[in-house]
């Protein structure tokens, strides 16, 4: 064997083993992504099951101990991270469609509960319910979840939901089925009441209710 | 088809490649080569030829570092070619005419492959060595470029070059880039190869060169075409990669990209045309197989990655703007500091392949530098190296390849 032929062999096996070390440490790399998204939600879980179990016990008296407030914020921080990780893994991913169907199934309870101690404890939290579909035939779902997420932090007293429109989950179709949602994306619950599309960010300030975004606590901490 | 999946294939041809390199660079002629002493006892005839067109800030001191080589004066002489220099080339190079070593040729203007020639009919040295005169060697270069020829099959010699004392940011890029070929070049001339023997000091066995007929312009690329003839007519090409020459490096992206425009449109059209039976002959070994068709593939693949990472680019930006559009501008553009969490670290292959290859030219970078010894900041040049090159090299390869596919010619200087 010559020493080309010899060099060239070992140095392709070389190549293969850097391309597949590399290969081998992205597809670890995502699985601890994967792994740290479903601790994430399984500690969600069970903080969700706790409050909405408060809620049951104290039901005569949920207001002095009961809050949600810190699990919304998880919430966010979970979203932000799966969104990422479906931008990394695809959004055709089984772990991250089953990741994403328990986030949303989360949001739905954390939504629930919102609404149970608001109506038991007379607070008027502004929440939006925001459908979105990334699956190409959404044009302005981009813009609409930024000046969301803007929205979000600068009135963090805001309650913001994401769903994914086409996420074939139980609890998600009956939700839609239950707002009577249109198949017309973006779509926003804003407190009850139903925007679909996106123009601009005043606009979308402007369906919420009046005073809504002002009393709110204003901050200019960026995520 | 994404990206991605168009880079992947140029990357794993580029991190073969830099295996392939490290491999031979590893291998026992690679090795010899290292331990072969410096020339000593054993002095054959030699004369190094200056070509001039316009050198007149350089030629001075080009020919007084020839003048310090450690060689023995009356084995050496140095032929001064004026190919029609119109400033004061002549003037500087009339000092030298009374020193017993050197002659002064003037010429009409013809170009450098026929002051090359001028030079060679006025010798009857056994090798002759070609400067630039804009390069200046070390004293005991040419003892370490002699040994060389031992072989009765080899008939050229490369050196050791580098970036004559870099002060810019792309002079040190270029540096890097040089010091690369250092690892480059004595890798390759351990399989036989080179195809290029550069103006700065590589040397030809005379008889060999005049047997091929001298130098011919060669698309303005004198040097490559000779080294392919040489190549074609079986001879071998080796590297003395402690020769060290130091040249001077364009100073702007303009005149840079001038300069490798020559020399890429060269490659390419010495290959498409006069050379094309050495690309993909196995006749040729690693020169045919391995060398000369990645050096193809890596224009393309220059070009194709360059407008891939500007394609990709220029869509985010786009749809970063688009996004942001009627978002107050302090949270939209105004940089945040994030804590640093692993989660969001960027996991592409694409990414990851490219840092790969990038971690394997810097490791050549600095194989160069220890290997030949040359006085260059290393620091600089690898950090001008990573930020720039991959920006400037492409507009010499999208330059180069549209000239030669509209046959545009371009002059010299």
């Amino acid at each position: 064997m010559s020493i080309v032929t010899r060099n060239s062999l070992i140095a392709l096996g070389i190549t293969v083993v850097l391309v597949g070390t590399v290969a081998y440490a992205i597809s670890y790399l995502n699985q601890q992504r994967v792994a740290e998204l479903s601790a994430i939600e399984d500690q969600l879980s069970i903080d969700t099951l706790s409050l909405d179990t408060q809620f049951s016990l104290l039901e005569t008296a949920p207001c002095d101990t009961a809050s949600s407030t810190d699990l919304t914020g998880e919430l966010t921080d979970l979203g932000n991270r799966l969104a990422y990780a479906e931008g990394q893994l695809g959004s055709d991913n089984a772990e991250v469609i089953r990741l994403k169907e328990q986030y949303s199934l989360l949001e739905i309870r954390d939504y629930l509960i919102t609404k149970q101690l608001a109506a038991a404890c007379g607070t008027k939290p502004i929440t939006v319910l925001y459908f979105y579909s990334n699956a190409g035939d959404c044009a302005e779902c981009a813009k609409a979840g930024y000046a969301l997420s803007y929205l979000r932090d600068t009135y963090p007293a805001l309650r913001v939901y994401s769903f994914d429109y086409n996420l074939n989950l139980g609890a998600l179709t009956t939700l839609i089925k239950v707002e009577k949602l249109k198949d017309a994306l973006p779509a926003f619950i804003i407190n009850g009441k139903h925007f679909y599309g996106f123009t601009s960010l005043a606009d979308l300030e402007g369906d919420f209710p009046k005073g809504a975004l002002a009393t709110s606590t204003a901050t200019t901490t960026r995520r | 088809m994404s990206p991605g999946l168009i880079a992947y294939p140029f990357l794993f041809v580029a991190i073969f490649f830099e295996s392939f390199i490290l491999v031979t660079f590893l291998s026992k002629p690679a090795r010899d080569a290292r331990k072969r002493s410096p020339a000593s006892g054993n002095y054959p005839k030699v004369a190094v030829i200056v070509p001039c067109y316009n050198e007149e800030s350089t030629i001075g001191g080009t020919v007084e570092s020839l003048l310090a080589l450690d060689y023995p004066t009356g084995r050496l002489e140095v032929i001064l070619v004026d190919d029609g220099s119109t400033d004061t080339t002549p003037a500087t190079m009339d000092r030298y005419r009374a020193h017993p070593q050197v002659k002064v040729i003037r010429k009409e203007n013809g170009g450098k492959h026929t002051a090359l020639n001028a030079g060679i009919a006025q010798t009857d040295a056994d090798l002759i060595g070609c400067l630039d005169a804009d390069s200046f060697v070390e004293p005991d270069a040419l003892k370490e470029i002699v040994p060389c020829f031992d072989r009765p099959e080899v008939a050229a010699t490369t050196a050791a070059m580098t970036v004559h004392e870099p002060k810019n940011l792309l002079e040190h890029m270029q540096n890097a880039e040089y010091t690369f070929g250092v690892t480059l070049r004595h890798a390759l001339a351990a399989v036989n190869g080179l195809y290029v023997t550069p103006g700065p000091f590589s040397f030809y066995r005379r008889a060999v060169v005049v047997a091929l007929g001298g130098f011919r312009e060669g698309h303005k690329t004198e040097d490559m075409e000779m080294a392919l003839h040489i190549q074609r007519a079986g001879y071998e090409i080796d590297n003395a990669p402690r020769a060290r020459v130091y040249t001077k490096a364009p100073r702007t992206v303009g005149k840079l990209v001038k300069q490798r425009t020559r020399w890429t449109t060269g490659f390419m059209r010495n290959v498409m045309h006069e050379y094309r039976d050495l690309v993909g002959n196995p006749s040729f070994g690693a020169l045919g197989l391995i060398v000369l068709p990645i050096a193809v593939l890596a224009i393309a693949s220059g070009l194709i990655l360059f407008s891939l990472f500007l394609y990709t680019s220029i869509a985010q930006v786009i749809l970063m703007i688009s996004v942001r559009q009627g978002i107050p501008l302090g949270y939209a553009f105004l940089p945040s500091f994030p804590h640093f969490d692993w989660f969001y670290l960027p996991s592409s292959l694409y990414i990851f392949l490219g840092i790969t290859a990038l971690f394997a030219s810097l490791i050549m970078i600095a194989m160069g530098k220890r290997l030949s010894r040359s006085p260059q900041s290393l620091p600089v040049g690898l950090l001008a190296y990573t930020l720039l090159y991959g920006f400037v090299a492409p507009l010499w390869l999208l330059r180069a390849t549209a000239d030669v596919a509209i046959g545009k010619q371009r002059r010299w200087k």
